[in-house]
């Protein structure tokens, strides 16, 4: 049995060389002659003719908008692209198992870079992308944001481009909010408030839904943490059991359990939206990106009645989450890195953000938030809410170790035994032991 | 009279027994010609105005088509390969008291499927397999083999010897007297064990998860694949889960003798 | 002459094609989980595996998680074997009886188990929906009180049973149905000269002389319910919390979601131990009860 060893250093020397070569060959390569557009080869050479690249995208509010852009991309660069979406988990999974075979496809795929950054970074799966980046004037890569930058960076190695960043918000109901009389709730003691006033179950209306579900809850238990003035970790010291995050953790399961829906604990941010844009519940608090499944009156039956709110402060300030939610990478083992470069280009390019933004997704380019024209792609009162988030923002919803999905079950533990009805201290001590187990492991290696 | 109340008894709870089982296939259906309004709302379960936007969407925006076409294939490609190999072994065995051998391959059944899937990957891409068909019809040959055999021992069993006998004493090989008499004869427990192998293949979920691609994925990765990541889209579910089971009720409906006896074969000698 | 030399080693030439198709696609994963068991590999391509020898399974052994994964195996398939063959049993004895469309019965009943399993895990999460699923509905209609189902921890491991109760049930059923249909004559007409009971004829005929069909019938299902996946999978992936995480789910988390290939290797390798002890435990049950 022989286990793939691909060095890591030559894998990086033949990426540099790969790029110096490039350099020399005129207006024929894709990252120099690339224009302010962002389209590659805008003078119609199609510098990839008969090349084909595969492409793995998580399915987000930008899959399908990349996905009906294609033939444009395609008709300028000559190349064709398999283009594949998957649900987060299923991409997650398909990637380590190809990886893991040393396959050379997907070329490009989408990582969660809080999620997977470090992992995939270690295993060498990930090709870093400093050196095309920073050869490419016109892509700029000064113009994207350094928290979005950061997160997408392991060992000084630039691994994926910021595609989509998201903040937590407070999403609320305006109607039911205006007939009991309510102000928006601008504080954790009063969301609890409001959240306690409007539950009336036997009306079918809960004061509040969020994520109850394993894993999944995380990282919208975060925002409460840190406006506590909590954090999952301190360097290398777990902190689950310091007052701040039990304090946090017992707001986050009162809410939830006295007025939130039955059935929360299988709960991600899709059936959590579910009740939210079925009307059934006041509050709803998740990432801002997912607003239009409360807008959209396809999906919604509440469409027009969708309020935003920042993350309401608690004693420690507004602290809500900021991070960037996808980045786009590519494989280490791609034969195609420069048509892989093309595309990552084109789609983090600055024409194409505007264009998402346009279109309703947030990306991570500040020239495009800046431009009041990425604005209109957004509901009334959203981008308000959005600059306001920012600006308290902390760069991480998650711990930060390699094994973040183990992690990620471990602390969630403590939510979940406070919705079953145990004690949440004891619980918080006996997750804190096994967080730090998880911190040490990897320490020793 | 004592008589016709008990028969009358009896066949009420039979198909009361029956309606309780079919009834999440019939909210499977209902639901699937429901708008998404009309399923969160509880008042009017029965009686709504259908709608058939979610096959649509179905059809159109996600191609389920090449779906089922894949997932055609893959199944009977794999049976086809699993008879080639599994008729013959189960002649050799039923025939020549092999029991070893027919636990060797029931080994196969007994083994959790996730064991093969990382080891599979590298295999396959070593072979620049994965995302084809060869490689899921060969894992999906797992799945039907051992059903094939296991139905097929009995069977075989149950044949009279003597023609075979009579025909080797005619002087026919016994290669011969397999492919000549035993096969022909032998076309309900084939028909029966392809029916399983068939129906066990295409509710493959697993494999299909890992070893298939986009050129080669079939219908139980594309419903899952169908809960997309921003919404629940309960009416398109259940759509896209009327079109996957669908072809199979209608094989259950049309060769259901076969179904029954092959789901009981395996069973009686066992 | 090859004629002759086939002849000779028909057993072989037929067997040998199938055996060896079996051995090459089982052996080679089988010998890697075992290698890899004894490893830890985070499935890197930098960092070669790391021998360790045993620490895979202690820590297993010494894992809160692991035991309640092995709790979770057993509880959901005591339940659903012992429920799937009482019920399998009790309904093949009114379904093989005579009365008006007894095949198209047999036929409807056949439905649920050859429906593709996850989508039928999806249609079961909207049936078990707390607030729009029918399950909840009909407990309003007889005057209950709703539940959560999937969404409880204490309810999930039952409501993920009843899927596959009613998913296999009527498997069960099929084959206790064949067996009662080649049962003799000559014992009933005997009872009934001597003026036998229904009830005692149940219990001291048929349920004797169908007892080798059920217990294939449940060492069929064994070896199945214990590698449940795919509708836990579609329904609630092992939550909520670890309530319905079962061996199978679990080591495909620490396979796929955690990446940690040496646990989920000697995870499988006991996994797999505990499947084998199950069925060789049943075909001892069946060589003293059975045939």
């Amino acid at each position: 049995m022989n286990f793939r060893r691909k060095p890591y250093l030559t894998a990086a020397v033949s990426a540099v060389l790969t790029v110096s070569l490039l350099a020399g060959c005129g207006s024929n390569n894709a990252s120099e002659g690339s224009t302010a557009s962002g389209s590659p080869a805008a003078n119609g050479d199609k510098p990839f003719k008969g090349k084909t690249l595969s492409v793995y995208i998580g399915s987000n509010s930008t899959s399908e908008y990349i996905r009906s852009q294609l033939p444009e991309f395609e008709e300028a660069t000559g190349m064709k692209v398999d283009f594949q979406v998957f649900a987060n988990e299923q991409l997650s999974q398909k990637l380590s198992v190809q990886m893991t075979a040393g396959s050379a496809t997907p070329d490009v795929f989408t990582i969660r870079p809080l999620e997977e950054t470090k992992l995939f970074e270690k295993n060498g799966w990930l090709q870093p992308l400093n050196d095309y980046a920073s050869k490419d004037a016109a892509f700029d890569l000064a113009d994207f944001s350094e928290s979005s930058l950061s997160s997408a960076t392991a060992n000084g190695n630039l691994i994926g481009i910021p595609m989509l960043t998201e903040q937590q918000i407070l999403y609320y109901r305006k109607d039911l909010l205006k007939e009991a009389g309510i102000e928006v709730p601008k504080t954790l003691d009063e969301l609890k408030a409001a959240a306690e006033k409007l539950n009336d179950p036997d009306k079918g209306i809960y004061g509040f839904v969020a994520r109850g579900q394993k894993g999944a809850l995380v990282t919208q238990l975060s925002s409460f943490v840190f406006s506590e003035g909590g954090d999952f970790q301190n360097g290398d010291k777990a902190t689950l059991n310091t007052p701040e995050f039990i304090k946090a953790s017992a707001l986050y399961v009162d809410l939830l359990k006295n007025y939130g829906p039955p059935g929360v604990l299988n709960m991600g941010w899709p059936q959590a939206m579910g009740v939210f844009a079925q009307g059934k519940a006041a509050f709803f608090t998740d990432t801002s990106t997912v607003y239009p499944n409360a807008t959209d009156p396809d999906k919604s039956t509440i469409a027009d009645q969708v309020g935003f709110a920042p993350f309401p402060s608690g004693s420690s300030g507004a602290k809500p989450y900021n991070i960037t939610a996808w980045a786009l990478s590519m494989n280490s083992q791609s034969k195609s890195k420069d048509e892989a470069w093309a595309f990552i280009q084109w789609v983090t390019g600055k024409d194409m953000v505007k264009k998402l933004q346009l279109h309703g997704t947030p990306g991570a380019r500040t020239s495009v938030w800046n431009d009041p024209e990425g604005e209109a792609g957004f509901p009334q009162g959203y981008i308000p809410v959005i600059q306001e988030s920012v600006k308290t923002a902390i760069g991480h919803d998650r711990p930060q170790v390699i094994k973040v999905g183990e992690a990620r079950d471990v602390i969630s533990e403590i939510i979940i035994k406070g919705l079953v009805g145990e004690d949440i201290t004891a619980a918080a001590e006996k997750a804190n032991v096994e967080f730090q187990k998880i911190i040490d492991n990897e320490k020793a290696k | 009279m004592k008589q016709k109340s008990k028969a009358a008894l009896l066949s009420t709870s039979a198909w009361l027994i029956i309606l309780i089982f079919s009834f999440p296939l019939l909210w499977m259906v209902l639901a699937s010609f429901k708008t998404q309004a009309q399923i969160m709302s509880t008042d009017n379960l029965l009686i709504f105005k259908p709608t058939l936007k979610n096959y649509s969407a179905v059809f159109e925006q996600y191609n389920f088509m090449k779906y089922i076409g894949n997932s055609a294939v893959v199944a009977l490609g794999s049976t086809l390969g699993s008879l080639l190999l599994g008729l013959p072994a189960a002649y050799a065995i039923a025939r020549y008291k092999l029991q070893g051998l027919a636990l060797t391959i029931l080994v196969a059944r007994i083994i959790p499927a996730i064991t093969f899937l990382i080891p599979w990957f590298i295999l396959f891409s070593g072979l620049k397999l994965v995302d084809t068909f060869t490689a899921l019809i060969l894992t999906h040959m797992l799945v039907g083999l051992p059903f094939i055999i296991w139905i097929m021992i009995p069977f075989f069993e149950s044949l009279p010897q003597e023609i075979e006998e009579a025909a080797l004493i005619d002087g026919c090989s016994k290669f011969k007297v397999f492919l000549r008499i035993v096969l022909p004869i032998s076309g309900p427990g084939v028909i029966t064990s392809s029916l399983m192998s068939i129906i066990f293949s295409w509710n493959n979920f697993l494999f299909s998860i890992i070893l298939a691609g986009e050129k080669t994925k079939t219908l139980p990765v594309a419903i899952f694949n169908f809960i997309s990541y921003s919404e629940v889209n309960w009416g398109g579910i259940m759509a896209a889960a009327c079109i996957i089971t669908l072809p199979i009720i209608l094989i259950a409906l049309v060769a259901q003798r076969y179904v029954v006896s092959g789901l009981a074969a395996g069973a009686l000698k066992g | 002459m090859r004629t002759a030399w086939l002849d000779k080693n028909i057993k072989w030439v037929f067997t040998l094609p199938a055996v060896l198709f079996v051995i090459l696609m089982m052996a080679f994963p089988i010998f890697y989980t075992v290698r890899i068991s004894f490893f830890e590999w985070s499935m890197s391509a930098v960092t070669p595996p790391r021998w360790v020898g045993l620490d895979n399974y202690i820590e297993l052994l010494n894992s809160e998680r692991f035991w309640q994964s092995v709790k979770a195996t057993l509880y959901f398939t005591v339940l659903a074997l012992v429920v799937e063959t009482v019920l399998g049993v009790a309904i093949a004895l009114v379904l093989f009886r005579e009365y008006k469309g007894k095949n198209i019965a047999k036929t409807l009943f056949l439905l649920p188990m050859v429906s593709t399993p996850v989508a039928m895990g999806l249609v079961w999460l909207l049936i078990y929906e707390p607030t729009i699923g029918a399950a909840n509905m009909m407990l309003k209609w007889f005057g209950f009180k709703p539940l959560e189902w999937l969404g409880n921890v204490n309810q999930a491991i039952p409501s993920l049973a009843i899927i596959d109760i009613w998913q296999w049930t009527p498997m069960v059923c099929l084959i206790v149905m064949a067996g009662l249909s080649t049962l003799p004559k000559d014992p009933y007409e005997s009872a009934e000269v001597d003026g036998a009971s229904a009830w005692q004829k149940l219990i001291y005929i048929t349920l004797p002389l169908v007892r080798p069909t059920i217990i294939v019938a449940m060492m069929l299902r064994l070896i199945d319910v214990l590698k449940t996946f795919d509708i836990i999978y579609a329904t609630t992936q092992g939550g909520p919390g670890s309530a319905s995480e079962t061996l199978n789910i679990y080591t495909y988390m620490l396979g796929f979601q955690f990446f940690k290939l040496g646990s989920a290797s000697s995870l499988l390798v006991i996994f797999f131990t505990i499947i084998l002890i199950f069925t060789l435990l049943m075909i001892w049950i069946r060589k003293r009860l059975g045939a």
